[in-house]
């Protein structure tokens, strides 16, 4: 066999690769490209699976069409939707699993290298596990990746590499005379044990190769292991994951969701350029549900597209100061100065004390004002006043944001809704005797209201941009009303506790769920209608 | 506070019995962990004749974590930024318990030799570096005079 031509074939070019893999669910068999790490390679699949022969029973790649382990042929078409769309290949995995897959590789890649296993997670992880650049450089110059990656000394070896035991040895690091136990690598660079393990603990979330304390040289995973007398190692080579991830991220994301440790794996990612022109975003639900786009990363941010949510945060960020104000839950009565507390996301206040009745935004009067759910009036009429337009577009960016925030703090507090819910569906389980499928309504009914939430949340930066005199954008802003309602009556249900009432009105669930999706669905097409047709267009 | 390790004491101990030429360290006397320092400008640099006072911190994880370090006097340096801190690698990523507070300072010492406006950390000095070296090195002289005598 050639030197070379193990890699030459499969990892070129992987990002502007047109084969598309469909093969997720077999396990072990597939691999994703970007620096060969994860793709099927045909140059290195026979090479490992010689008996089963190249493209035998694992997936490769041909031209628009793939062939599966059941030697299926699927045409090109069938990866887009009826209407054109780009369909999205992906799957959830933890970082263990990836960590598996990246040793089942390994095993497959070690007959092309004539160093030991655990030297290759050395140079894995010197290399951000990146195999293609890794092949590379072994196959230019092994013996200089060797000694650069602390495999080897530069030099003849002073030492035998180890833990050593002695009457009274003087550690450089501490300064103590009197220790007994040392490690030491080839270099000879020889300290104390307990400092070499508070070390190798203070580093060993930092996903890097851990060196001696002195010079360049690699600590193994059993040298770790041996210092720190368990399996640290295995912290070490989790964290080394996070890195690989964070470095590919065009193919792994984490999911945004707090205390998620789900990571989205998109096979076809050649497709997700293709979403922009349908001002769609490529989302992906992990396996704990939550549902985030995997080009910007944000979570779920319909009827918005990535431009539209791209923008709206880098506004919000540059607006960070003055959106202070504006976010703050209490301000004073403008008549009689008592501290008023907002709740829920009407803007029409009416204070306890002196039952002055005014607008959140603008603090004018309320009966003057007229206004409606959305629409401050009063801030419309100074739109038409040149003098205070700079003032007033923050005013309006303001204005906006604070309806988007306080979707999102009602998303976070349906959140929590949903907690007790389960606690709720288990109650029913146990105390009722209903099977696990009949309550399946309330977590359903649940996900309804938080998507809905969501898409609510993320309709006020559409209408934003939007031109607002255009009729669209009128039947949008119904919608969004619309939806409101609809919402609104779902969470109200959901605050039922007992649960044999939950159970009778298991209907009424099952029909306030179903018209929030509908509404839902309504309101993102219509969103998605603006966009297409240039009533909202996104800008600074 | 807990006793000092015995490593920060062989080094302090050294740093007085054995100074550095053109670098002087004392510890402070309420807070032995923290030093005042002063570094000459090296010869040949715009910084020559200049006297730096500096402070260094040793963190309760020295030497496992580096010394924290940073100029007192007002410099015009690309790598230093205006409230005095560096960008130096032995300070961050580069940095080794087997490495010393002597280390770190000759370290120091030698970034005002060679500044290094192609990894800067006061971007609008190493802008002027990169722009006109020569009207940069002038300003360095002029600031030394300024406020390093
Ligand atoms: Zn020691
Ligand atoms: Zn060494
Ligand atoms: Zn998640
Ligand atoms: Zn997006
Ligand atoms: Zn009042
Ligand atoms: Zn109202
Ligand atoms: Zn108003």
């Amino acid at each position: 066999m050639k030197e070379g031509s193990v890699y030459d074939e499969g990892f070129n070019d992987d990002d502007d690769d047109d084969s598309i893999l469909l093969e997720f669910e077999s396990g072990s068999d597939i691999e994703y490209d970007d620096t060969g790490l994860l793709r099927r390679d045909p140059g290195l699949a026979s090479l490992s699976d010689e008996e089963s022969g190249k493209g035998g029973n694992n997936g490769y790649y041909l031209d628009g069409a793939t062939i599966s382990s059941r030697n299926v042929v699927i045409p090109k078409d069938e990866l887009y939707e009826n209407d054109g769309v780009p369909k999205l290949s992906y799957r959830c995995l933890t970082t263990d699993q990836i960590y598996e897959l990246m040793l089942e590789r390994l095993e497959r890649i070690q007959p092309i290298f004539d160093i030991s296993y655990e030297d290759i997670i050395v140079l894995l992880q010197q290399y951000a596990w990146s195999e293609e650049r890794l092949l590379e450089d072994w196959t230019e110059n092994r013996d200089n990746v060797i000694v650069s990656c602390g495999l080897k000394l530069g030099h003849e070896p002073v030492a035998s590499r180890g833990i050593r035991k002695h009457a009274n040895f003087l550690c450089h690091i501490c300064c103590e005379a009197n220790k007994m136990k040392t490690f030491t690598l080839e270099c000879g660079h020889e300290y104390c044990l307990e400092c070499y393990q508070h070390y190798i603990k203070d580093k060993l979330l930092e996903g890097k190769i851990i060196t001696c304390m002195s010079c360049p040289l690699a600590l193994k995973n059993k040298d770790i292991d041996a210092i720190m007398g368990d399996n640290s190692s295995q912290k070490l080579m989790r964290s080394s994951i996070k890195g690989f991830i964070q470095k590919h991220s065009n193919h792994y994301k984490w999911c945004p969701f707090v205390d998620c440790n789900c990571i989205i794996q998109v096979g076809n990612i050649s497709t997700l350029s293709e979403f922009p022109r349908f001002h769609l975003s490529p989302y992906v639900v992990c396996d704990n549900q939550h549902r985030f786009c995997f080009k910007c990363g944000l979570e779920s941010h319909s009827p918005g597209d990535c431009h539209v949510a791209e923008l709206w945060v880098k506004m919000a960020q540059l607006e960070s100061a003055n959106l202070n104000w504006v976010l703050t839950n209490t301000k004073e009565c403008p008549k009689c100065g008592v501290n008023i507390e907002k709740n829920g996301g009407c803007n029409h206040m009416t204070c306890k004390s002196c039952a002055y009745e005014f607008c959140w935004i603008c603090e004018g009067c309320w009966a003057e004002h007229g206004g409606g759910y959305y629409e401050c009036t009063r801030f419309k009429k100074e739109d038409k006043n040149g003098a205070v337009e700079s003032k007033n577009a923050i005013r309006k960016y303001t204005f906006y944001y604070k309806l988007f925030s306080e979707h999102e703090n009602s998303a976070k507090l349906d959140w929590s809704l949903g907690l007790t819910v389960e606690q709720k569906v288990k109650a029913l389980q146990e105390n009722i005797g209903i099977s696990w499928i009949e309550t399946q309504f309330l977590p359903e009914s649940i996900r309804a209201l938080i998507e809905g939430r969501t898409t609510l949340k993320w309709s006020f930066p559409v209408a934003f941009y939007s031109d607002p005199s255009h009729n669209l954008t009128k039947i949008f802003v119904d919608n969004q009303s619309l939806l409101v309602s609809a919402v609104e009556d779902l969470s109200q249900l959901l605050q039922v506790k007992e649960p044999q009432k939950i159970i009778d009105r298991k209907l009424e669930f099952f029909n306030k769920a179903r018209f929030v999706r509908s509404r839902d669905k309504a309101l993102v097409e219509c969103g998605r209608d603006l966009l297409c047709k240039g009533i909202c267009i996104p800008h600074q | 506070m807990a006793s000092l390790p015995k490593r920060i004491i062989k080094e302090t101990e050294r740093l007085v019995s054995d100074p550095v030429p053109g670098i002087t360290a004392q510890p402070h006397e309420d807070n032995l962990r923290y030093f005042q320092v002063t570094i000459e400008g090296p010869q040949q640099s715009p910084y020559e004749s200049g006297v730096f006072q500096l402070e260094l911190f040793l963190p309760d994880d020295y030497p496992m974590e580096a010394p924290k370090v940073r100029f007192l006097t007002k410099i015009y340096h690309p790598n230093i930024d205006r409230l005095g801190r560096i960008c130096l690698d032995v300070l961050k990523t580069n940095w080794s318990p087997a490495l010393q507070i002597r280390t770190v300072l000759l370290s120091v010492q030698a970034l005002l030799a060679s500044p290094n406006p192609n990894d800067p950390l006061a971007n609008d000095v190493a802008e002027d570096w990169i722009r006109n070296e020569d009207a940069a090195i002038a300003k360095a002289r002029e600031w030394t005079q300024l406020y390093a005598k």
